[in-house]
């Protein structure tokens, strides 16, 4: 990788030339790129945490000007109870907040350990993946706004969660199903020991007193396992037949009650088998299965809360020329509110007083200012950079734009479960088949030989159970998302990486997806009437020039090395910079700067003119810069015979730029969100299967309609939860390496599902025949889920990443 | 053989306090977080107190 050699030490974003602030690390003097990172940098370094930079895997985020103020800007929760998180006992309260920034596990450990560290705080716990703080604290003894304070020091921003309860629900369905898994888990092990003693017995003779006490004990740790752990299937099995319908769980729920009640009836009569063993054994793979199922469904939802975090939670009311706080949700059309610079406007409206430049990159992907006047629209959730402005709110928070498309966000994505109820009717039909080759069997069984009606059809019930058949496409998933998660790829949701397979077309967004939203040199043009300049002097005498200038356009030079003592008296100005370079005065800048006497369009970034004072030497056409191998990766997917296409917001004249050195030939400019989802959905409407890469908000919506969806480092943190991939490294090439695991995570799939369905065709014959026992159908279909498992294994096969200096960091003695 | 009505029912005690432990645990949140707290062996060695930022603010009410 070839990367601008200053960058940050703490948010690893590339350090402005005139910048000279520098922290010490262990006697080493560590460049950083703003003062926010300085402060937050020495916090860790100065709390001995400085482990936290060598075992990081991520870079942290960039601490926001306003970060500084988050203990004043909070002080007005202190007081409000409601705000504190649920009561706990002894006046404790367990809050929950959403902390943007957190990365990494060295996230966590930093978070912890400096709020465990304080008065007042009994235990914190960090998820690293949904971002979420959980903080047992003691209001009393530590303010709120002092916890928002300390992690902002340490450079995290926190965000009340407005879906609070939605995610504590998550949690409780996840510790509760991992409840259930333990107790099955616990029983099946005891439970099986026995049995192996049981059925040594059968084999080798067994005193009547020690059969009988085993099969005692087998009943006692059954019972509680089948009541505790077994009671989804049950829930389940009655939510589908009381709907009218069969679903997977209903010859689970048949299977375990009559293997449970048929071993009472033997255990008390004293005849014939027990099959406890088969009944936990059962209980505890299917949760096994669920648990599995489970976690990867929870990485989905995380939608609404980041769109709830782009919007302010207060908003500055003017009533009667009197400024109050209100809640944002609580504003209403015509209404006046102040909004000062560096906050986000908290709803739709017209500027009314003053006029500033706005930031409305989250909305429409655009980064550069807008500036916005008196009776100009400005929209919720963007930010008010230059000046202090009055707006009139002109829609209620509910119809803004950005609630909007929250609930166009929502509207794809119960879309997209049409699907999985797809599935699910065909597992309905599995399950039917099963059902009456049970009852057939048990039929056939009560005409000929009533001793052989349970085991025989209890072993068809077992054997058939479409284990191994549903653990087939979820283990292939899950070993395989966590071979992405070791190359940077964070998969979201499963079933997308089966639904990648079938991908024909990919979409490109432009901005920031295809190109990395620097200014780059596309071309160099030397005056034909200047004798001894080369296009590589020129852009030597460039970089020069460039040397000190903080412009965005600065980084288009910057990657050139050159001699600082050539150049002297530089200078910076408005449209261009200027210096001596042995004894020559050259300019740099835009044509009138330059003295260029030419008619100036605007493409991309501009161009640039490098002029002495005997005329113009070269002119520098500069354009968004291409993303590192976007090149090779355009190649390799055109390789795959994929039809590519670009949607841009962009104009025309920037995005012909970025289809011409990608080669890519076909591309829309000018899409607006709904344009974009429009013909998306006329492009699945042609039967094409669309992968759609992108970031930025406006995209979400257009991300969660497409069949699969992948953003790229830099994306806004709402796209990375929509998207089904989220690459974090800055390359490419990573489209190309999902879709290779993609096409081995499918041929997994298939032998897996190939594998589970002979299985389960040759061995239901012997089991109906009454040649399979219970237990050795239990088994059975224990072993194949076992090989499915192993099977799945071989996608995460380890490569593990060296990219962590452990020895260095642990002394050794 | 007699021992086995001993040990047995012993050992589905000991599986109810398993059973307990676990549920505890699960209950408490110690397996929410499966990945940081491994790191914390590494990572926690040469931790000093935290600096004395601005904790005049908060010092005051935290001895009442």
């Amino acid at each position: 990788m070839t990367e601008d050699p200053r960058l940050c030490f703490h948010c690893g974003e590339p350090v402005p030339p005139s910048c000279k602030l520098a922290v010490e690390v262990e006697g080493q003097q560590q460049p950083v790129c703003c003062s926010g990172c300085e402060a937050v940098a020495n916090l860790i370094l100065q709390s001995g945490q400085s482990r936290y930079y060598q075992f990081r895997t991520e870079t942290a985020i960039k601490p926001a000007e306003e970060d500084a103020g988050i203990e004043t800007s909070w002080q007005r929760y202190d007081e409000r109870h409601s705000l504190w998180g649920s009561p706990f006992k002894n006046g404790r309260y367990e809050l929950l907040l959403q902390v943007e920034g957190i990365r990494c596990a060295a996230c966590a450990w930093l978070i912890r350990s400096q709020l465990e560290a304080r008065p007042g705080i009994d235990q914190v716990q960090v998820d690293v993946a949904t971002g979420f703080v959980r903080i047992n604290w003691q209001p009393d003894k530590l303010r709120l706004s002092k916890i928002a304070a300390i992690l902002a020091g340490v450079g995290y921003r926190p965000h009340l969660p407005l879906l609070g309860a939605e995610a504590t629900g998550r949690q409780q369905e996840r510790r509760s199903a991992l409840k259930r898994l333990g107790v099955a888990g616990l029983g099946m092990m005891q439970v099986m020991m026995y049995a192996v003693a049981l059925y040594a017995g059968d084999a080798m003779g067994i005193s009547e007193g020690s059969e009988r006490f085993l099969q005692w004990v087998s009943l006692v740790v059954t019972t509680p396992v089948l009541f505790y752990s077994g009671q989804v299937f049950y829930t389940s099995a009655w939510r589908s037949i009381s709907n009218r319908k069969v679903g997977m769980d209903v010859p689970v729920a048949l299977a375990i009650s009559i293997a449970f009640i048929m071993s009472c009836i033997n255990f008390l009569t004293g005849q014939g088998h027990v099959y406890f063993d088969s009944v936990v054994m059962f209980i505890f793979f299917l949760s096994l299965g669920r648990y599995a199922e489970l976690v990867i469904r929870h990485r989905n939802l995380q939608t609404g809360l980041a769109l709830a975090r782009l919007l302010p939670e207060w908003a500055e009311l003017i009533r009667d020329g009197e400024p109050e706080q209100i809640a944002a949700t609580d504003l209403r059309t015509s209404d006046h509110v102040r909004v000062r610079a560096g906050q986000t406007i908290p709803a739709d409206g017209v500027v009314r007083t003053g006029s500033t430049e706005v930031n409305e990159a989250l909305l429409t992907g655009e980064s550069r200012p807008v500036g916005k006047d008196v009776g100009d629209n400005v929209i919720a959730g963007s930010i008010n950079q230059t000046q202090t402005i009055e707006i009139e709110v002109t829609k209620d928070p509910d119809e803004s734009a950005v609630s909007v498309m929250g609930r166009m966000l929502l509207k794809s994505q119960t879309h997209r479960s049409r699907y999985a109820r797809l599935s699910e009717r065909y597992a309905g039909w599995f399950v039917a088949v099963v059902l009456t080759v049970a009852s057939l069997t048990a039929l056939f069984w009560l005409l000929r030989d009533t001793t052989m009606l349970f085991p025989a059809t209890l072993a068809v019930l077992v054997i058939s159970c479409p284990c191994a058949l549903s653990l087939a496409t979820p283990a292939a998933i899950a070993s395989s998302s966590r071979a992405l998660l070791e190359k940077g790829v964070l998969l979201t949701r499963g079933a997308a990486l089966e639904a990648l397979n079938g991908v024909d077309t990919v979409v490109f967004d432009k901005t920031g997806t295809l190109t990395s939203g620097r200014p780059a040199i596309v071309d160099v043009v030397i005056n034909p009437d200047r004798d001894g300049f080369t296009e590589q002097k020129a852009i030597n005498l460039a970089a020069l020039l460039e040397l000190d200038s903080s412009h965005p356009i600065a980084h288009a030079f910057a990657g050139f090395e050159v001699d600082r003592k050539q150049v002297r008296q530089l200078s910076n100005h408005e449209n261009g910079v200027q210096g001596r370079v042995d004894g020559v005065h050259y300019q740099l800048g835009n044509a009138a700067f330059t003295g260029v006497n030419v008619v100036e369009f605007s493409s991309g970034y501009g161009r640039l003119w490098l002029a002495d004072e005997k005329g113009w030497i070269a002119r520098f056409d500069l354009d968004d810069g291409l993303r590192e191998s976007a090149v090779e990766t355009i190649t390799a997917l055109q390789a795959r015979g994929l039809e590519l296409i670009i949607l841009s917001g962009d104009h025309e004249q920037a995005l012909a730029s970025v289809a011409e050195r990608t080669g890519i030939g076909q591309w829309h400019a000018e899409q607006s969100p709904k344009m974009k989802m429009d013909f998306l959905q006329s492009l699945q409407a042609e039967g094409k299967t669309v992968l759609m890469v992108g970031d930025g908000i406006n995209d979400a919506p257009v991300l969660s309609a497409a069949n699969v969806s992948m953003t790229v480092s830099g994306a806004s943190e709402l796209a990375n939860s929509t998207a089904d991939f989220i690459i974090t490294g800055k390359s490419l090439i990573y489209i190309e390496n999902i879709l290779g695991m993609s096409d081995k995570t499918h041929a997994v799939i298939r032998q897996n599902l190939s594998w589970a369905l002979t299985y389960n065709l040759l061995a239901v014959p012997f089991a109906a025949a009454g040649l399979i026992v219970p237990w050795m159908a239990a088994l059975g279909m224990s072993l194949s889920s076992l090989l499915v498992v192993l099977n799945s294994g071989r996608l995460a096969k380890r490569q593990r990443r060296n990219d962590i200096p452990i020895q260095e960091g642990v002394p050794v003695t | 053989m007699s021992m086995l009505y001993v040990l047995i029912p012993l050992a589905v005690m000991l599986l109810a306090v398993a059973v307990w432990a676990l549920l505890w645990a699960i209950k408490s949140g110690q397996f929410d977080d499966l990945e940081s707290h491994g790191w914390s062996v590494v990572l926690d060695d040469d931790q000093k107190p935290p600096p004395e930022i601005d904790d005049e603010a908060s010092d005051p009410e935290a001895k009442e």
